[in-house]
């Protein structure tokens, strides 16, 4: 069927959707569904991409990829396919539980919902009698119903709900927005030359930027860059991979500069008419040469001044590519802050195959009364010792450092929503510590984390298969706006976090702020979307996406950019109010000693984050983790693949099997997250490999407060 | 074109799959798609990635190669089996029959590519179908449609339409032990 026929049959709405490329063959079912299955929205990683679920007889069979989403463009990786598995987990957590032994001990009893709520509601009020509402932690992950969580812990009064980014990438959109106003997308389906600075956007899918860099690389021939201590994937599809020095990836940026300026090799008309500051940078980079940057990064001084000089030819239709999953080292914004000036001094601003600004789809919002504010100011002391980061997301190391001394106040309680605190923060220990000095603490998940496997109380969420949420709006060159509504029935006793939500709210004297259904709250939003009959259309396709990439909107003389000076801030006088370096400043990164190794992290395409790990379909494809090491180092230690070693830092020490090859660089060792868990209801990865969490040092980017998650060395005996 | 030009009037349909192995990123979504599409066991498979990595450091390579049953036009498989449980569709897609198996395993022997296993829930021999279920309803195969990068590409040799007849006159391929006779239907691009 061509897409002609295709859109008749679909209907008149569909005339303003994008064209796809998509090659697609299905019969169109009648009724609520669209094609031959229910439409909604995939909830295995943060990229929401659009899925038909297949349901027969009750029972989900299978999930399709759902074309009409330009942001998925068609596909459901491996993660997204093995969600059917998760339903349908033994392994699932199936109704409220209540701990009685002792914290980890794996002692619970089976609660009604009534019990559990008036169990948690009773001691978050006691903590709140006894310490105020700032007593109280509030953290998750991001989610469609996590506004519900972070609703209520607003509404109970703490000060303290604290959202993932400053363990993701808090760093980079800091970075980019002090910079441009805004963070971008990075055109990648349109670009001539990308460089990728571990970003190893072949292991770790982001859409629409791995399906666009393949169909840049290898349709349209385009140039990849890539640096990373690591061969990876990414670094095998590559032109040219240079296994850079960790740490060091500031000095390569700012060499490019430096031969960009010197040899005039920049766009004057763009940078004269909308940036501040290119003086001060031109003087400023100076001294990086190629030459010296070679001594840092131990990459070839000519190969930076060639990739310098294809980059900028290549202009506007070049990028460096930012990056996405966390911060790595202490100076991360800074190095972040070099991409965004790299990539301004080139003009690829808002031009096809450059950065673009994300375009948005309006959708309305449903009105819950306001709480009043909370009286007391956070527990991590954002606003004093991070000026310029998200107060509202918090900073999450900074943050445990604080609970754990008891400053400014002591925070005795922490209700957690869909994340898994012993494994996203490093140093597990210390969050150990954390949580046992906890008075209570509370999960809400599908499955019994590590971190719920300490906790008091655990509520199991309905799957994303089972319920409803709010209608979500992802920014981007093609943006999209997506639902997700229930495939089945719960097959369990679980709630959806809204309801589990309006449970404890009820019972701590905060119904007000809840009274409405999931139907009710979808229907406000779902009234402004741009597309006629907007729930309807959902309901049957699960997505909209009605514009077109546009390009230049901001490249005219009355354009403002969100920034102080109204341009883009190469020199940034609110950086250096903050007393932060107005311009990239490059320290060389102390490297690791007397045998020691840097532990470096990454992803691969089945694993984004450690729930993962424990579905058989992924895990049959990493049973277990290793720890790569180079055939040099393992020579010297006498350490042979599937050895036994121990591993250890300054903050644990894991046992974890070798695996000596060759695609690492000699000074670094590499393993895989989502393993050894300490949860025995994750049977599969229980014991099973090590957690990274484990060894991975307390240090955080000093502007954002971003996790820094490669400044660990480690010390690897035989064992 | 409409499901049912696919059967044009001059010719039956002769499926075949056109790999673009350049493209894979060993994502193994089509792995775990084809699991749940065709509900493959643990630790049995109807398609997989191989993996050749070469080189020293730092100037390493690394290539993956999609492989699964090539639904030959000459299929061994169908020659070897005593009890006619694997036999070729009219259409070129190879398919065992259940009830007729009595999981001898010569067709696990005969196949020069290792595509059929014995399932250890029924004792069976099972392999890819092309997803035939699916191919009958006018869809593509689930490995095909859930990919990516778009690394598969399945049609109709037949027809002359057809992206899989564009790519194959247009640009270089192979296909794999081309010696043993088999006649294999999967085209590498190179």
């Amino acid at each position: 069927m061509e897409r002609r026929t295709f859109m008749e049959i679909i209907g008149a709405g569909s005339m303003i959707l994008p064209p796809l490329a998509c090659n697609f063959r299905r019969p169109v079912a009648a009724g609520p569904t669209f094609l031959d299955g229910i439409a909604t929205t995939c909830e295995l990683c943060p990229n929401k991409c659009s899925v038909l679920a297949v349901v027969k007889d009750g029972h989900i069979t299978k999930l399709n990829p759902n074309p009409e989403n330009p942001k998925s463009r068609g596909m459901l990786c491996a993660r997204g396919n093995a969600a059917v598995q998760q339903v349908y987990d033994p392994d699932r957590l199936k109704q409220p539980l209540i701990r009685v032994g002792a914290r980890g001990e794996g002692k619970w009893r089976p609660a009604s919902w009534d019990e559990a709520f008036d169990y948690t509601a009773k001691k978050l009020s006691d903590i709140k009698a006894k310490h105020g509402p700032e007593g109280t932690l509030w953290s998750s992950t991001e989610g469609f119903q996590e506004i519900f969580f972070k609703n209520l812990g607003q509404a109970f009064g703490s000060p303290n709900v604290m959202r993932h980014p400053s363990l993701c990438l808090a760093s980079v959109n800091l970075a980019y927005s002090m910079t441009f106003g805004t963070v971008p997308s990075f055109d990648l389906l349109n670009a001539d030359y990308v460089i990728m600075s571990g970003a190893n956007r072949f292991e770790s899918i982001i859409t629409p930027d791995t399906m666009d860099l393949i169909g840049g690389t290898m349709e349209r021939k385009a140039k990849l860059i890539y640096l990373d201590p690591r061969f990876t994937v990414t670094a095998s599809k590559a032109d040219e991979w240079y296994p850079i020095k960790p740490g060091t990836d500031m000095a390569f940026i700012l060499a490019m500069m430096n031969v960009i300026i010197t040899e005039n090799r920049y766009d004057k008309a763009f940078v004269e008419s909308v940036t501040v500051g290119f003086e001060q940078l031109a003087e400023h980079v100076k001294p990086y040469t190629p030459e010296w940057a070679e001594g840092e990064t131990e990459i070839p001084a000519q190969d930076i001044a060639r990739i310098a000089r294809a980059f900028s030819d290549a202009a506007p239709r070049a990028v460096f590519y930012a990056g996405r999953r966390s911060s790595w080292y202490q100076n991360d914004f800074q190095m972040r802050r070099a991409q965004a000036l790299l990539n301004a001094i080139v003009g690829n601003w808002d031009r096809q195959g450059g950065m673009v600004p994300n375009q948005k789809i309006a959708k309305g919002e449903f009105l819950v009364l306001p709480w009043d504010d909370p009286k007391a100011s956070r527990v991590d002391e954002v606003e004093k010792a991070f000026p310029l980061a998200s107060a509202k997301d918090g900073v999450y190391l900074p943050l445990r450092e604080n609970v754990l001394k008891g400053q400014p106040y002591p925070v005795k309680g922490w209700m957690i929503y869909k994340q898994d605190p012993l494994h996203a923060l490093p140093d597990q220990g210390k969050t150990m510590k954390m949580l046992d000095q906890m008075e209570f603490v509370g999960v809400i998940d599908i499955a019994m984390s590590d971190t719920a496997w300490y906790a008091d109380v655990v509520f199991p969420e309905s799957h994303y298969l089972e319920r409803t949420d709010p209608i979500e709006v992802m920014p981007g060159i093609w943006p999209a706006a997506v639902y997700r509504q229930q495939v089945v029935k719960p097959i369990h006793d679980t709630k959806p976090c809204l309801e589990i939500a309006q449970g404890l709210a009820k019972r701590l004297g905060l119904s007000d702020y809840f009274d409405y259904t999931i139907e009710q709250w979808v229907e406000a939003e779902a009234k402004e979307l741009p597309v006629q009959n907007g729930l309807a259309h959902m309901k049957q396709r699960g997505v909209v996406a009605v514009s077109q990439p546009k390009y230049g909107a901001t490249l005219n003389p009355v354009h403002r950019f969100l920034t102080k000076s109204g341009k883009i801030e190469i020199f940034s006088e609110r950086l250096k109010e903050a007393g932060q370096d107005p311009l990239p400043v490059y320290t060389t990164p102390v490297q690791p000693s007397g045998g020691r190794f840097r532990l470096v992290l990454g992803r691969k395409a089945t694993i984004t984050h450690a729930t993962l790990t424990n579905l058989p379909w992924l895990h049959e494809h990493n049973p277990e983790n290793d720890l790569w090491i180079h055939p040099e180092p393992a020579a010297k230690l006498n350490i042979r693949s599937g050895d036994l070693l121990d591993v250890s830092s300054s903050v644990g020490q894991v046992r974890i099997k070798a695996r000596v090859t060759q695609e690492i660089r000699p000074d670094c060792v590499f393993m895989l997250h989502g393993f050894g868990k300490k949860s025995p209801w994750l049977k599969r990865v229980h014991n099973v490999g090590a957690a990274d969490s484990v060894l991975l040092e307390t240090a955080w980017d000093k502007v954002s407060g971003n996790a820094a998650m490669h400044e660990t060395f480690v010390k690897v005996v035989k064992v | 074109m409409a499901t049912k030009t696919l059967k044009t009037a001059q010719s039956i349909r002769r499926f075949a799959m056109v790999i673009d192995a350049k493209k894979c990123i060993n994502c193994k979504a089509c792995v775990v798609a084809c699991k749940a599409e065709n509900q493959v066991p643990l630790g049995v498979f109807r398609n997989w990635i191989g993996e050749e990595a070469s080189g020293e450091y730092p100037r390493l390579r690394m290539s993956f190669d999609p492989e699964q049953c090539h639904h030959c036009a000459d299929p061994s498989c169908v020659r070897v089996c005593p009890t006619g449980a694997s036999w070729q569709r009219e259409d070129g897609i190879v398919l065992v029959k259940e009830d007729d198996c009595i999981g001898c395993k010569y067709c696990i022997i005969a196949c020069p590519y290792d595509a059929r296993y014995h399932n250890p829930e029924t004792h069976t021999v099972g392999k890819c179908t092309f997803c035939s279920h699916r191919v009958d309803r006018g869809e593509v195969p689930a490995c095909v449609e859930t990919c990516p990068s778009k690394v598969r590409v399945f049609g109709d040799l037949n027809d002359p339409k057809s992206q899989l007849h564009q790519l194959l006159a247009t640009r270089r391929y192979e296909v794999k032990n081309p010696q043993t006779g088999n006649g294999p239907q999967l085209y590498y691009l190179l």
